[in-house]
């Protein structure tokens, strides 16, 4: 990469957020280039969650910076955070019960980045479009409570995707899905990242990272483990250490 | 400084009605998750009864207390087990609504029977008091401190000794686990409202020798009552009793100052309340739900 | 499930037709009041009892209209609404009362103020959630009333004090009609803002709000000022009918311009329609205004309750009033409007399941 490079588009140095004196996310630094994919893993409890809410601006850091293109932006309220260009999903997701399906997405188009905030009628005309991305199109009429769980985890990347984010952070998309269903998932970040997104994926399923991204960060403890190629970051040791437990790892080197 | 002595000696005695108002309330939020806007009229019952033995039978007001603790809690577990448990899973607004539709029949059902007049329950007692200086503490008021007091450290027996509390104290921290733990909802539900209405009941006999009483006399009470406990902190009785004390404290302060009179009170209430949610929504002394 | 929908379908139409015709009776017979309609031997259709009832269910369309803005779309259980309504009456008044303005002139700033006190004091209040938003509203409700009645200033009450506030007499023709009709047209206006707003982007965004407010703030809706921004329209509404009443009434105090039990009656309004529609809050002021009404023994149609006497009634009728309000909220969590003309139908198991989606 030359050095001419612009910024990169997310800058992570040090972040720090405490609950009760327990640091559940501990001096995390790493970056996002535009256009990246990029997996954050790790064992439950890691602070992966956590880190994406200090990200969207629902926590308060209790140290560090966060920097979008350059500028800081802790400490900035959730709604700014959204309109700048930066989209999340929930992972227990949270749907606006009361609306259909299409009008979730919708939702999402009103408001969002600066690229989306439409009127209601546009809005409308660009959920079809996001709903069909992400494959719901067929449900578009349907009230929320008729989804099934895959259906309504796609929901909450639809939602999000019509913001328009320029970043999308997905909070274990897959969890709880069987592997057809992870296949298809998988298939939707691809189109996702495929529209020029920058896509930002907590997993704990280890499959789906080395499925769709090209660099893996892992997390254990509020730390930032090891960082790289998911193949060889899995490889790692102490990866593995933190994953399976010590006696494990010492049988598969042995 | 005399000044100030006397005003902190009235804060606390005025303190006294609030705890006991307060901790029934706070046991039935805390638990239940229900804001039981019939709390005041519950007070107003167990007042009535106090006010009824007392003059025909010419008891005590202050042995009347277990009576009004008996009756309020076979009402309370009626009202609990018969009609709150329908709706405990619904919104809170319904919890509200309901409440309040109790409030009105409780205090009009009251006002058929007692009429609108003032009632007050006066021993032969009722005018003396002790005198510590410049100071008079009346002894109604100084025995209705005990008395508040001693009904929030037997609420916290109840909770912390026995089955059915410790029951009260799992539903509390985990509705789902208690039920799987094999504890009966509907009974422990509506123990818990009735123990709650059996310490509005004994509020209620305290407050009958402190002020004229009629069928809607109880409704401050209910704001009262929210705002103790939001000023202690949900979760606890040792919090409301500090909810109490200090409510009365300021209530006591704000009224003298000149001027203020004690038109304000629920104003200065209100605001303060306001305050300590904006501030500290655990309260004084609670730690965050 | 198509015989369901065409069934649906036919409710509905039954519903409108009868709540138009019901509307165009309401609206034209006070015209036959009229001194011309007399002359020409029109039967008299409204008298003076009938327009001082439909004022006042106008006056409630206004409030529970209003509520549902912050109550059922929003999902902010507002307990203290009724401290717009006294503070735009008491807007209005003084500004008559006091600084002799004509009444015309005095009116917009009942809406006015009662909206920028709402900004004010939502912005602390909005913040808190559930029961805590609830009680504190009813709260500062309940303080400023009281503050109206005790602020003095130089040794006089400022705004009346306890003796309240009178009013001249706005000299007009027909007062009845036009406080009838001006009312009705607040009503239009608080139904015609919830209209706009059901459909526009606020009005998604205060919905998103009400279902998940993180979820909301994270697509992109500016929470705080949303919400501020329902209240004080709520606040707004209610505020004119307010301004509306001092006038009409001629004369306000604490008791009648902030009586707490309006502050239920109007979200129970908003609940019997059916919150966060349009036209639910309304019906369900027609049907609860006149069912006080009738148990209270003030409706042309009456009907003697057995072994009550003449003076008991009243709180006989208020008795009934709470036990019907028990009743409504343990049987009706969806509202009536949803009950007879939605997605349910008015049967044994639709109490049934409603009773065990919501007990124990």
């Amino acid at each position: 990469m030359s050095v001419a490079a612009a910024a990169p588009q997310l800058e992570l140095r040090g972040v720090t957020k405490r609950f009760g004196g327990v640091a559940a996310v501990d001096g995390v630094s790493f970056e996002i280039a535009k256009g990246e994919i990029v997996g954050i893993i790790g064992p439950n409890g890691a602070g992966k969650t956590t880190l994406l809410n200090c990200i969207s601006g629902l926590h308060r850091l209790d140290g560090g910076d966060i920097r979008w293109q350059g500028e800081s932006i802790a400490g900035v309220a959730p709604h700014r955070i959204a309109r700048i260009g930066i989209g999340r999903t929930f992972q227990i997701v949270r749907p606006f019960g009361s609306m259909t399906v299409r009008e979730n997405a919708a939702v999402g188009a009103m408001f969002g980045s600066d690229a989306a905030r439409r009127g209601p009628k546009e809005a409308f005309e660009m959920a079809d479009q996001v709903l069909e991305l992400v494959g719901l199109e067929a449900k578009a009429g349907h009230p929320v409570s008729a989804l099934t769980i895959p259906d309504r985890k796609r929901l909450e990347v639809a939602r999000a995707v019509a913001t328009k984010p320029q970043l999308l952070l997905l909070d274990e998309v897959m969890a709880g899905l069987n592997n057809v269903e992870i296949d298809e998932a998988l298939e939707m970040v691809r189109a996702v990242h495929a529209t020029g997104v920058t896509v930002l994926l907590i997993e704990h399923v280890m499959r789906v990272i080395v499925g769709v991204c090209r660099r893996a960060v892992v997390l254990d403890f509020g730390q930032v483990l090891a960082e790289g190629e998911p193949e060889v970051v899995l490889r790692d040791e102490r990866v593995i250490q933190a994953y399976l437990g010590e006696r494990y790892a010492k049988r598969l080197k042995s | 400084m005399a000044d100030f002595v006397q005003l902190v000696i009235l804060g606390l005695l005025a303190g006294g009605v609030y705890v006991a108002v307060g901790v029934g309330f706070g046991l039935v939020w805390g638990v239940l998750n229900i804001v039981n806007l019939a709390h005041g009229a519950l007070v107003i019952v167990g007042g009535y009864i106090t006010w009824q033995l007392f003059t025909s039978l010419h008891l005590d007001p202050f042995l009347t207390l277990p009576v009004d603790a008996v009756a309020l809690f076979v009402l309370g577990y009626v009202l609990q087990r018969g009609v709150i448990n329908r709706i405990i899973r619904a919104p809170l607004l319904f919890t509200f609504l309901l409440t309040f539709g109790l409030n009105l029949v409780i205090v009009n059902v009251l006002l058929l029977v007692f009429g609108s007049d003032f009632r007050s329950v006066t021993p032969s007692y009722s005018g003396q008091g002790l005198e510590l200086g410049s100071v008079v503490i009346p002894y109604v008021r100084l025995m209705s401190l005990f008395a508040a007091i001693l009904l929030a450290a037997a609420l916290a027996l109840v909770l912390n000794r026995t089955r059915i509390g410790l029951a009260i104290g799992a539903i509390a921290s985990d509705r789902d686990a208690a039920q799987l733990v094999g504890i009966d909802l509907r009974h422990a539900y509506a123990v818990t409202f009735g123990l709650g209405a059996a310490c509005a009941g004994v509020a209620g006999g305290l407050i009958a020798m402190i002020q004229a009483i009629t069928p809607s006399a109880g409704e401050p009470y209910t704001l009262q009552a929210f705002v103790v406990v939001i000023l202690g902190g949900l979760g606890r009785v040792s919090a409301t009793v500090v909810g109490g004390l200090a409510f009365g404290l300021v209530e006591v302060f704000a009224q003298s100052i000149p001027g203020s009179g004690s038109v304000f009170a629920n104003a200065i209430a209100f605001g303060l309340m306001v305050l300590v949610l904006v501030t500290r929504p655990q309260g004084l002394m609670g730690r965050l739900h | 499930m198509i015989a369901q929908g065409l069934r649906d379908r036919r409710w509905r139409r039954i519903f409108l037709i009868v709540g138009v015709v019901v509307a165009a009776y309401a609206l034209l017979a006070p015209l036959t009041s009229l001194d011309f309609a007399q002359s020409a031997n029109v039967p008299l259709l409204a008298d003076r009892l009938w327009f001082r009832l439909a004022t006042y269910i106008a006056m409630f369309i206004v409030m529970a209209t209003a509520w549902n803005i912050i109550g059922g779309i929003t999902g902010y259980a507002a307990f203290g609404n009724v401290a717009f309504f006294g503070i735009g009456a008491y807007t209005t008044g003084m500004l008559i009362a006091k600084a002799k303005w004509p009444f015309l002139a005095a009116l917009p700033f009942a809406p006015v103020v009662s909206a920028l006190f709402a900004a004010l004091v939502g912005l602390p209040l909005l913040r808190l959630r559930g029961h805590y938003f609830a009680v504190a509203s009813l709260g500062v409700g309940v303080a400023v009333g009281e503050l109206v009645q005790n602020i003095d200033y130089g040794g006089q009450p400022l705004f009346g004090g306890a003796s309240g506030l009178f009013l001249p007499i706005f000299s007009i023709d027909n007062r009845g009609l036009f406080f009838f009709y001006l009312m009705v047209a607040a009503a239009a206006v608080a139904i015609f803002a919830t209209r706009w707003v059901l459909r526009s982007r606020f009005g998604y965004g205060l919905i998103a709000i009400r279902e998940n407010e993180e979820a909301a703030a994270v697509i992109g809706v500016n929470t705080t000022s949303y919400k501020v921004a329902a209240f004080a329209l709520a606040a707004a509404l209610t505020g004119l009918a307010g301004g509306i009443f001092s006038q009409w009434n001629v004369f306000i105090n604490q008791d009648n311009a902030f009586p707490i039990e309006y502050n239920v009656q109007m979200i129970l309004m908003a609940l019997l329609g059916g919150t966060g529609t349009v036209f639910g809050p309304a019906a369900g002021a027609v049907l609860l205004q006149l069912l006080i009404q009738f148990l209270g023994g003030s409706l042309p149609i009456s009907v003697d309750i057995p072994f009550v006497s003449t003076a008991a009634r009243p709180i006989v009728a208020q008795v009934i009033l709470g036990l019907l309000l028990v009743a409504v909220v343990i049987f009706v969590p969806r509202g009536v409007i949803d009950f007879f003309g939605g997605r349910s139908r008015l049967s044994l198991s639709y109490l049934r399941r409603s009773l065990r989606e919501t007990s124990l």
